[in-house]
């Protein structure tokens, strides 16, 4: 008898311990499920997933240092003198790892408190009801599982042209990794990750390209919300190289072909940022019984199962790559697979890039608004009014505000400004919570602050603004 | 629309000419597949779950909650799938979602330019700068809190009309929309659980559904029929023997379904088609239109029972043509079937004659309420050891108190009254059933 098929019985086994795996486990475990969590990198390695480890939290805290030293140096026009002001990314590393640590440490401490037991490995299933477990140290641990949920997340998307190397190629996990800022850096890309990256490299001091295939930076938000963030990159002295593909190396340079021709931009470290792909070739999904589509994403239904004892969360499935998305749908196919009746129904997710400066959407833009055939009125604050933001050196950008006029509803929000990111949700609640406008209106806003553009865009929709004229 | 199927409101059972909408379970514009629920619809005292008759798209539903649907009118439009429509696509199934999401293949940009779209989308549209592929369907307006409680109330927000402001649905539109006594209710209760209220807060609950059926039916009994009530005290010692032999029986037999379902209940039964066969006018129903009294050929025997959403009276059959143990059985799958709300129309139909055993309520003496057309209705109480004289001494015996209305037009006090000694008769001496068995 061989030891490693003996399949051991699991009641609801977790594939992925990122935003979407983990949360689903431990609303599994509070329901009283017995849960097991396969992750690959392990425990401390790997809980988190790409958000905590290569994505969402290393970038946030390289984006502050970046920002800091930017601000610092933007003051010398209120009277801050900066001499000699040094990065040392070196130093920055050990303080992220620091952060990612004891955050990583703090899900592992949940997990154990709720009785989760988490096992290092990769996991292909064999059967609907059956998984093989490859363990570090090369053992194969079978389990036998009552009932599942996929959360196994997303990669960077490759160029063939531009290979990633890990040494002059990088892709996002790279580029947080870096202990030296290059002298120079093109960015493939002007999505979120790339205009991210792009712009905390800029403020660090490396002289940045940022190449996208697309005719504006952010191609897939709403037109308006380009135009600032163009402005701050030129103001940061970031060329933009748009309607154009990168085409490969050549010595120094990277090779740029667009409608005029071919150029070459000297990029001593070329960023890939073009997109992610879904984890689910490696899977033996079919094996499981779950179907995944030519876009490599699983069908699922309100509840996520993909099957009535599979469910699937996060990248994997339809929607945006987003780490709240994942935790989101996390809880749904957790109570879902216990038996309450649960339906991932939200009418907004938030999307965030912490570019500069920062933009925030959450529901309908504008456009999505009429083509999706409602009658739309619009409002939107300049924050070049706000007196807060002329205090902070962030004059640029704006507030929109958008309401369906029938149903006298906000249905989505727009923010491009300064704490974008921490301002949107007051928009998330007011789309959730179907407010009218006049709601808004009548809310108090404190003064001198931020928050107070969105009361602003709505008074400018009602046709009476104060601050401004109509 | 080219291809779209009308569904009409199937005949779901004898009688029935119209069901009344008590819950939605899609919303027009869903992606539906075959065999999922489609609405809950109410009928005579039976709430019937209708499934999808084929899967596609939801164009149009042909009524509101609490509205009433003939029977061949159209319940709901479908186009079938492959005809999707582009207009109230959006809220159908992930699987039909945004199929450019991430990491499609294209030169440069594309992977990430699809995901940065999805960023940015709403749920349920594709992105890409395009117009949504599938715009979202206009959402009913209710906070997330509210869609909560709908959906585990198993009522449809689209057909829910909010009272809130500017239409907005709030918590008690949901809740007077069925929400609580539609879905998953626990099987055992026998009221719905109010959700609690602010202290000193009135409440406004809709009346629907068999709460509504039963609060008519009974209005009309009590206001049309006289009853007259017959209160009698009997001692149950040889029925309660009777009943722990063929208790003991069954379990011998190994019948443990069998034992189980051997309460007082159906030997009442058996008791009460013996002495409504010697008594024609107990079995009846009266119509006063036709000025008829009908004198019932068969003996069927409704077993009032407590459901989730209220009284419902499903109906043996035939009883005098049923051994004791076959009503044991049947009495106990429909109270298993009200419980769990799945009694058909026609088991809740055709009734002759009324049994209330109120006694598992603790009750001790009823009043109990005829339903018309029938023109009587036998209350049992709880079984209780009682002091009573026998042969001058005072001795405890088991006793069952039987309150039996009738409905004085037909019944005279002694009409009434001599089925009712017959009844107590076989209880006290259930022997006596030999006489008649056939």
């Amino acid at each position: 008898m061989v030891v490693g098929e003996l399949a051991e019985p699991v009641d609801l086994l977790v594939v992925g311990g990122g935003p979407g795996g983990y949360v689903a486990a431990l609303r599994a475990a509070q329901l009283g499920r017995d849960v097991l969590l396969v992750e690959r990198a392990g425990g401390s390695a790997g809980l988190g997933g790409s958000c905590l480890h290569v994505g969402c939290i290393p970038s946030k805290a390289l984006i502050e240092l970046a920002d800091s030293a930017h601000h610092a140096r933007a003051m010398a026009v209120a009277g801050l003198a900066v001499e000699g002001l040094q990065v040392d990314l070196a130093r920055f590393q050990a303080f992220k790892g620091d952060i990612v640590g004891s955050l990583a440490a703090g899900i592992a401490g949940l997990c154990a408190r709720q009785g989760i037991r988490v096992v290092a490995g990769e996991l292909r299933f064999n059967r609907p009801d059956r998984a093989a477990v490859r363990t570090p140290d090369g053992q194969v641990r079978f389990f036998e599982f009552r009932q599942a949920i996929v959360a196994t997340g997303s990669r960077p998307a490759v160029l063939p042209a531009l290979p990633v190397d890990g040494e002059r190629v990088l892709d996002s996990t790279g580029a947080l990794a870096l202990d030296a800022v290059p002298r120079s850096v093109a960015v493939v890309g002007a999505g979120y990750i790339g205009l991210e990256l792009g712009t905390a490299l800029a403020k660090l001091g490396a002289h940045v390209t940022i190449v996208e295939a697309l005719d504006r930076v952010l191609p897939t938000f709403d037109p308006a919300l380009s135009r600032p963030v163009e402005r701050c990159l030129e103001r940061l002295g970031v060329p933009l190289r748009l309607g154009a593909r990168a085409a490969g190396l050549d010595g120094d340079d990277l090779v740029v072909e667009d409608a005029a021709g071919e150029a070459r931009v000297s990029a001593e470290k070329v960023i890939i940022a073009v997109g992610r792909v879904p984890n689910t070739d490696e899977l033996g999904l079919e094996r499981a019984g779950v179907a995944i589509g030519g876009d490599g994403l699983v069908p699922v239904d309100a509840a996520r199962r993909a099957t009535p004892r599979i469910a699937a969360v996060g990248d994997v499935v339809a929607g945006p790559a987003l780490a709240h998305k994942a935790s989101a749908e996390g809880v749904v196919a957790a109570e879902a697979l216990s038996g309450h009746p649960a339906a991932f129904d939200p009418t907004a997710i938030p999307a965030i890039v912490f570019c500069d400066p920062e933009v925030a959407t959450t529901g309908l833009s504008e456009g999505e608004a009429r083509a999706a055939g409602l009658q739309v009125d619009v409002g939107t604050f300049p924050l070049a009014a706000s007196g807060r933001a002329a205090t902070l050196l962030a004059r640029e950008g704006f507030v929109r505000v958008v309401a369906e006029r029938g149903a006298d509803r906000i249905v989505g929000v727009q923010i491009v400004g300064a704490h974008a990111s921490e301002l949107i949700s007051e928009g998330t609640l007011a789309v959730e919570m179907m407010a009218s406008p006049e709601d808004l209106a009548g809310t108090i806003h404190p003064h001198p602050t931020l928050s107070e553009g969105l009361a602003e865009a709505v008074e400018l929709l009602l046709g009476r603004p104060v601050h401004v004229s109509a | 629309m080219a291809g779209e199927m009308e569904f009409r409101l199937p005949d779901v059972g004898e009688g029935i000419d119209a069901g009344e909408i008590v819950a939605w379970h899609v919303a027009e514009g869903d992606d539906v597949r075959e065999d999922q629920p489609l609405a809950d619809v109410q009928t005579d005292k039976a709430v019937v779950a209708i499934p999808c008759p084929t899967s596609g798209t939801v164009t149009r539903l042909g009524a509101r909650v609490g509205e009433s649907v003939a029977v061949g009118a159209v319940l709901a439009v479908f186009a079938p799938a492959g005809a999707k429509t582009g207009e109230g696509a959006g809220e159908g199934p992930p699987v039909a979602e945004a199929p450019a999401a991430k990491g499609s293949p294209g030169p440069a940009e594309p992977a990430r330019a699809a995901a940065s779209a999805d960023a940015m989308a709403p749920v349920g549209a594709a992105g890409n700068g395009a117009p949504p592929a599938s715009v979202p369907a206009p959402r009913p307006l209710a906070s997330p809190a509210v869609r909560k409680l709908a959906r585990e109330a198993g009522v449809a927000l689209a057909d829910v009309a909010g009272s809130g402001p500017g239409g907005r649905i709030v918590r008690a539109d949901v809740e007077a929309a069925g929400g609580g006594t539609t879905a998953a209710q626990p099987a055992a209760a026998p009221t719905p659980a109010l959700p609690a209220s602010p202290a000193g807060e009135d409440r406004v609950i809709a009346l629907r559904g068999v709460r509504r059926s039963i609060a008519r039916t009974l209005t009309h009994a009590w206001q049309t029929i006289p009853h007259v009530i017959d209160f009698r005290e009997v001692d149950a010692t040889q029925l309660v023997r009777a009943r722990r032999a063929l208790k003991e029986r069954a379990r011998r037999a190994g019948d443990e379904r069998l034992a189980a379902a051997l309460t007082i209940t159906p030997l009442i039964v058996k008791i009460a088609v013996h002495a409504l066969r010697r008594h024609p006018y107990v079995n009846a129903s009266i119509d006063l239109e036709r000025e008829e009294i009908v004198l019932r050929g068969a003996y069927n025997l409704g077993i009032a029972t407590a459901a989730p959403d209220g009284l419902v009276v499903p109906v043996v059959h035939g009883a005098e043509a049923k051994t004791v143990a076959e009503i044991a059985l049947e009495v106990a799958d429909l109270s298993a079937a009200a419980r769990e709300q799945r009694l058909a129309p026609e088991q809740l139909a055709g009734g002759t004659f009324t049994v209330n055993n109120y006694g598992g309520l603790g009750i001790w003496l009823g009043t109990p309420i005829i339903k018309p057309p029938e023109v009587a209705n036998l209350g049992v109480g709880r079984l209780q050891d009682r002091p009573v004289a026998v042969d001058g001494e005072v001795v405890v015996r088991p006793i069952i108190a039987l309150a039996v209305s009738g409905d004085h037009r037909i019944l005279d006090g002694h009409t009434l009254g001599a089925f009712v000694s017959d009844v107590v008769e076989l209880m006290e001496d259930p022997y006596l059933l030999l006489q008649d068995a056939r």
